[in-house]
C-alpha cells in the first residue's frame, strides 16, 4: 500500500525539525515536512473529506482514509490573526479532490503582522504499522509534486 | 465512569498547540478518554479527532474516562485546561 500526499503549497521544502515552533519541530502533533509557500494558495494534499477547518482559516485537515489524515497549517502562530488575510474556499465536511484549492492567504500581510509563513504539513496520529517517506526535493508545486508517501512499515 | 465539564478560557481554544498538549497528556494514561462538545465526541488521544471538535474560547468540554487511572486522567486534563495549556494570552 502506498498513499501519496501531494504538496499543499508551491514553495521551498524544509525539514519539520527546522520549523521555529516546538509543537511542530518536536513532532508533538505528528511527523511530516514544512513548506515556505511562494504563492498564497493552499490546496488539498489528497482526496478526502475536510475533517477540520479552524474558524480562523489558517489550518485545515483532510481525512484521506479512516486511519490517515493530513494536517495543513498555514504559517506559525497565525491563529492569532483571527482570519485576517485568509479566505476559505472549502468548509468542514466538504469532499475535496487532490489539488483542489482550500484556502487563499495573503503572504505579505502575514509577514507584515510579524508571523512566519513556514507551513507544516503533518500526518497526526499515524497508526503504527505505517511509515512516512519524505520527498528529497527542495521545492515543490502545489497539487502536483508528492511531498510525503505513506507506506506499510 | 468519571465525568467532568471544563470550560476553555484560553484565547485561541483547542488549536494545534493546545491540542498537542491535550493529546500528549491524555496519552500518558491507560484509560479510554473522550472529550465531547455539543453532542460531538472525540477520542482525546487523537489529534485530528480533538481538532475536529472545533472547541473555541468559552466552549464547555465534557470529559469522561474509563479505566484504572480514569480519575487521574480527568484531573490532569482539567488542570491543563485551567492553566490555559501554558499559553500566556
Amino acid at each position: 500500500m502506498k498513499l501519496e500526499i501531494l504538496a499543499p503549497f508551491t514553495g521551498r521544502v524544509l525539514p519539520i525539525e527546522e520549523v521555529a515552533d516546538p509543537v511542530f519541530a518536536e513532532k508533538m502533533v505528528g511527523d511530516g515536512l514544512a513548506i515556505e509557500p511562494a504563492e498564497g494558495v493552499g490546496v488539498a494534499p489528497a482526496a478526502g473529506k475536510v475533517a477540520v477547518f479552524h474558524s480562523a482559516g489558517h489550518a485545515f485537515a483532510v481525512q484521506v482514509t479512516p486511519e490517515i489524515g493530513v494536517l495543513v497549517h498555514v504559517g506559525l502562530n497565525t491563529v492569532q490573526m483571527k482570519g485576517q488575510g485568509f479566505s476559505r474556499l472549502a468548509e468542514k465536511d466538504h469532499d475535496v479532490k487532490a489539488g483542489q484549492e482550500v484556502v487563499r492567504f495573503d503572504i505579505p500581510a502575514i509577514k507584515a503582522a510579524g508571523y512566519s509563513v513556514v507551513s507544516p504539513v503533518i500526518l497526526p496520529d499515524l497508526p503504527s504499522g505505517y511509515r512516512i517517506e519524505k520527498t528529497t526535493a527542495t521545492s515543490v508545486r502545489a497539487g502536483q509534486d508528492v511531498l510525503l508517501t505513506i507506506v506499510r512499515a | 465512569m468519571p465525568e467532568i465539564s471544563v470550560t476553555l478560557t484560553n484565547k485561541t481554544g483547542l488549536h494545534a498547540r493546545p491540542a498537542g498538549a491535550f493529546v500528549k497528556t491524555a496519552k500518558q494514561f491507560q484509560s479510554d478518554i473522550k472529550a465531547s462538545l455539543n453532542g460531538k465526541e472525540a477520542n482525546a488521544k487523537s489529534i485530528l479527532s480533538v481538532l475536529a471538535l472545533g472547541a473555541e474560547q468559552g466552549s464547555a468540554l465534557a470529559l469522561k474516562a474509563e479505566g484504572t487511572d480514569a480519575q487521574q486522567a480527568l484531573d490532569a486534563l482539567s488542570q491543563l485546561i485551567h492553566e490555559k495549556f501554558g499559553e500566556t494570552e
